[in-house]
């Protein structure tokens, strides 16, 4: 099976100025992966390569198996795109667009266009020039879904959305995953991607730091705990611990770090009568802030069960 | 129904410019037609224009006759004013073909369809060809019923040959346009260069009519090939026909290759 995107030392300089360097991504089909990264990272640069927008000053790009350069328009003829900076015409109904896009594409299934437009309550009969920023994406969203791409390409695409276009939104990315076919998601917003992505690659300053699945980012979690004790405990009890960072007591109640495995704390903790214990889950973002925040991709953490450790301390009380 | 592809699109872009221009100029050509007789009773044009000298060549009114309607409009017109709004025109419409997508910012979704770069110029450049074709067809038919109402003499022929030339004029400027639009992205800078070219361009005929040291730099000058022959008078020159198509298919090559090669901008 042939990937879905594979870039090789992608980069791409302007001028002087860096927009990516040394990128080997590697997308395969059937999944929806996120492309995460901060504003001018270096996303919209990788994406507007693959669409043959702009040339790399070395490396090369391959999207379903075909050279983005050479072979644009079979690609353009299987795969749909939605910029960033989504930006339409402003004289043309929704409607109108849509016509427009369908026939460029060499004709479109005007019953699931239509059930598309019902299904993100979009009203194609105004001028999109009239439209909110919201209903400019869904009019985008619209017109990339209809013609049932093998891939999709979406850059920022949730800017904008309410959450029950969100919802929907992320429906519609789950049936085409169901159906075999791939979605490529660019995202600055950790959380608004996480559930929807089965992986994720990040990328900072132009350079690809790592592409990870959803359950192995989680299992690098920093947790941050709450463990109240019966009766007075040592915070250095638990200094030695590996992975723990940044204990504290505050009376009866510990609080503190850990990255990867809770064993060594719960264990610990057992010696004590323990009253209560909360963990409060980090959120991607601050895994994603750990990347950001060193240099490189943190090297491997614990990779034993600590999400399901976590999830049942969660609840634990002794 | 004018949403099917990319020239149809770009007709229907240019539907509500091309109408004004054709109501503009066509307006303009029957007006004088149709007031030519009156006016020429009042006025002594070639006299007065033997008066000015040398002026009246700078104007651009060398070669009329103002005793015929077709000297007249040469005189009044196709010297100056149409050429000016027909390449003002052309060069507007195609400076925006590849750079008003890209400032507007819609070259992404675009181009992200199954449309080659090299089709979405030639397409869109065929529409500004048949927007000029249009205009030019106006300027004719309002200038034969203004000579139709007004029982003047027009020679059809030699009015259609001018048109032609005043055509393939606006499409040279346009084709330079287009390219520098192509090679820049800067719609402002495409419309400038073509227009400010063009002044220069009419000046250094009309100078060098009058001055004979700017014969040497005349050639360069598309003007020449224009009206040079006197289309008005001695029906289409063939070889100045061919050097305004040469030019303007040499600029519409090099803005294909200086597209195709460009990063756009995001």
């Amino acid at each position: 099976m042939t990937s879905a995107i594979e870039t090789s030392k992608l980069t791409k300089f302007y001028g002087k100025s860096r927009g990516v360097i040394d990128v080997d991504l590697l997308v395969e089909t059937g999944q929806v992966f996120g492309f995460l990264g901060p504003n001018g990272s270096g996303k919209s640069t990788t994406i507007r390569v693959l669409l043959d927008l702009i040339r790399p000053t070395s490396g090369s790009a391959r999207v379903l198996g075909l050279d983005a350069h050479r072979d644009r328009l079979e690609i353009d003829r299987r795969v749909s795109y939605v910029p960033g900076e989504l930006s339409l015409y402003p004289e043309l109904t929704g409607s109108q667009l849509l016509t427009y896009l369908a026939n460029l594409k060499g004709g479109v299934d005007s019953a699931y266009r239509d059930s598309l437009i019902e299904r993100l309550e979009l009203d194609p009969s105004k001028r999109t020039k009239s439209l909110s920023r919201g209903n400019k994406q869904k009019v985008g969203l619209v017109a990339a879904f209809m013609s049932r791409p093998e891939l999709l390409i979406l850059d920022e695409p949730t800017a904008g959305l309410d959450p029950f276009v969100q919802l929907e939104f992320e429906h519609l990315c789950e049936e085409a995953r169901d159906d075999g076919r791939t979605v490529f998601i660019s995202s600055h917003q950790l959380p608004e991607v996480e559930h929807l992505c089965d992986r994720v690659g990040i990328i900072r300053e132009g350079r690809l730091l790592a592409v990870e699945t959803i359950s192995s980012l989680k299992e690098r979690a920093l947790r941050r705990l709450e463990i109240e004790f019966a009766g007075p405990v040592e915070a250095e009890t638990f200094g030695g611990l590996p992975g723990i960072i940044d204990i504290r007591m505050d009376g009866l109640v510990l609080h503190c770090t850990v990255q990867g495995s809770l064993d060594g704390l719960i264990k610990a903790a057992a010696r004590f009568e323990v009253l209560n214990v909360r963990t409060v889950e980090t959120s991607l973002e601050e895994i994603f802030m750990a990347y950001y925040g060193s240099g490189d991709a943190i090297p491997g953490a614990a990779k034993t069960g600590a999400d399901d450790a976590g999830k049942e301390a969660g609840h634990a009380a002794a | 129904m004018l949403l099917r592809n990319v020239f149809t699109k770009t007709v229907r872009d240019l539907r509500w410019p091309t109408f004004w221009v054709s109501l503009g100029m066509g307006g303009m050509t029957g007006y004088f037609a149709l007031l030519f007789p009156t006016y020429a009773k009042i006025v002594d044009l070639n006299a007065i224009l033997e008066k000015m000298g040398p002026a009246a060549k700078l104007m651009g009114a060398s070669l009329g006759d103002a005793s015929t309607l077709i000297g007249f409009l040469h005189i009044e017109l196709f010297s100056m004013i149409l050429p000016a709004l027909m390449v003002t025109y052309a060069a507007g419409m195609a400076s925006g073909f590849t750079a008003g997508e890209e400032s507007r910012g819609t070259i992404d979704v675009l181009l992200s369809y199954p449309v080659s770069r090299r089709r979405l110029v030639l397409e869109k450049t065929a529409a500004v060809v048949i927007g000029s074709m249009v205009a030019a067809v106006a300027v004719w038919i309002f200038a034969a019923a203004g000579a139709a109402a007004s029982a003047s003499d027009l020679p059809w022929d030699k009015l259609a040959a001018a048109l032609a030339m005043l055509v393939l004029l606006g499409l040279a400027f346009g084709a330079i346009a287009l390219a520098v639009s192509a090679a820049t992205g800067n719609r402002g800078a495409a419309i400038g260069f073509a227009v400010g070219l063009m002044v220069v361009m009419y000046l250094v005929d009309a100078l060098a009519s009058i001055v004979d040291s700017l014969g040497v730099v005349r050639p360069l000058s598309l003007f020449r090939y224009y009206m040079g022959g006197d289309p008005l008078r001695n029906g289409i020159s063939i070889p100045d026909a061919s050097v305004l198509a040469a030019v303007a298919v040499a600029f519409l090559a090099l803005a294909l290759v200086l597209f195709e090669r460009r990063d756009l901008a995001a």
